[in-house]
């Protein structure tokens, strides 16, 4: 049997592409470990706070996640909190004049402009280069 | 000996009769050779030992060399980061010595690799699930609603807590049932440490590679029946880090 070793960066043709955070949760603390005898060093590597890849929940993570919560109520219950009253103002003092339909439109436009999409919470960053590129 | 600065990064065990494409890239973009002894080989590539390591594309270059062999051939990965200091004592120190237990080893991984599951909560569903099962939730989220910031401190914390708690609880419960899954497809499973806040399960498994399919299926059921709460990637094959640290005792 004779089997060739794809190259680096190959088609490896896994089910799902394996990103850096995944790497490094594999390849920094698992695999073979040779005995001293064997002259094998593990040379020094420039990662910081690999550390931060452990989960330790603390008092800053429970703030986070109580603040989570609040945002969940905001985009949950009132997702157009504020804009309701306004977009009635409107509706009611021109509907005297004109359509209804266009402005109710129109509030849905507004209320998609004021009620953004949640931003994404910023990650940890997991690894941080000591030098700070990437 | 080879010249002061230059070594042999090591990247992994195989057997004697896998050979590198010749435009396989090692780390810094090293040509990949092949060093064999007897029924095994050992994956290198010369690297200079002034240079520092660690770097994104450096840990790249090791995964997927080792991911990229895993695929088509077993191999006993290295942990990143492994150097010796010629071909010769590759040859002589690393495979001779320990030549009857990596031919083993090699050859109960033949046809096999490692896939790793990874699971993640949705936030929000997490959140509102939780609201809507827990009184306690509800009641410190409403104290947090009614007062100002500073008065709800002990609130938030406590809220908080509560989720850590509840997170931690249905991890585990989410966890299990994942490797219940697999117990048909899997030769070994290895459990890891989450690796964040909102990790569902973080599971390594040890499957033949003609399996895949099947792995993949298990996956794609758990991600039907959770309906958008757990979202659970397959990754692999991979080289079978976690299932080779027993290999090579030190005597």
């Amino acid at each position: 049997m004779t089997t060739a070793v794809q190259p680096a960066g190959g088609a490896a043709g896994g089910p799902s592409s394996s990103s850096l955070a995944d790497v490094i949760d594999t390849i920094l603390d698992k695999g073979l470990v040779l005995d001293a005898y064997v002259r094998v060093s593990l040379v020094g590597i420039e990662i910081l706070t690999i550390d931060a890849r452990v989960v330790i929940a603390s008092v800053d993570t429970y703030l986070r996640f109580a603040e989570a919560v609040n945002r969940l109520d905001i985009s949950q219950e009132d997702p157009k909190s504020g804009l309701t009253d306004i977009v009635g103002d409107v509706t009611e003092s021109a509907a005297k004049g004109k359509g209804q339909g266009a402005l109710e439109a129109a509030g849905e436009k507004l209320s998609d402009i004021l009620t953004p999409k949640q931003p994404q919470r910023q990650k940890v960053n997991r690894v941080r280069s000591q030098r700070g590129d990437r | 000996m080879t010249s002061k600065g230059d070594a042999i990064y090591v990247y992994g065990i195989v057997p004697a009769d896998v050979q590198v494409e010749d435009d396989a890239q090692g780390i810094g973009g090293a040509p990949v050779e092949v060093i064999r002894e007897g029924d095994i080989a050992a994956l290198v590539s010369p690297i200079k030992t002034d240079q520092a390591l660690g770097k994104p594309a450096d840990l790249e270059a090791h995964a997927e060399l080792l991911d990229g062999t895993a695929s088509v051939a077993p191999v006993l990965p290295l942990r990143f980061g492994a150097v010796m200091t010629d071909t010769k004592s590759v040859a002589q120190e690393l495979l001779r010595e320990h030549h009857d237990e990596f031919a083993e080893a090699l050859n109960a991984l033949e046809g096999q690799a490692e896939y790793v599951i990874k699971g993640r909560y949705d936030e929000k569903r997490f959140l509102s699930d939780l609201l809507d099962e827990n009184d306690q939730a509800r009641a410190l989220r409403d104290d947090i609603r009614a007062k100002s910031e500073d008065a709800t401190r002990n609130s938030r914390i406590a809220l908080g807590e509560l989720i850590a708690n509840t997170v931690e609880v249905k991890r585990q419960a989410d966890t299990q049932t994942v490797v219940d899954q697999l117990n048909d497809v899997a030769r070994q499973v290895n459990v890891r440490e989450p690796t964040h806040e909102w990790d569902a399960a973080h599971v390594a498994l040890l499957a033949e590679v003609d399996r895949e399919g099947d792995v993949q299926e298990v996956v794609d059921r758990l991600n039907e029946k959770g309906k958008g709460r757990i979202q659970l990637r397959l990754l692999g094959p991979l080289a079978p880090y976690d299932f080779v640290v027993a290999s090579a005792p030190a005597s």
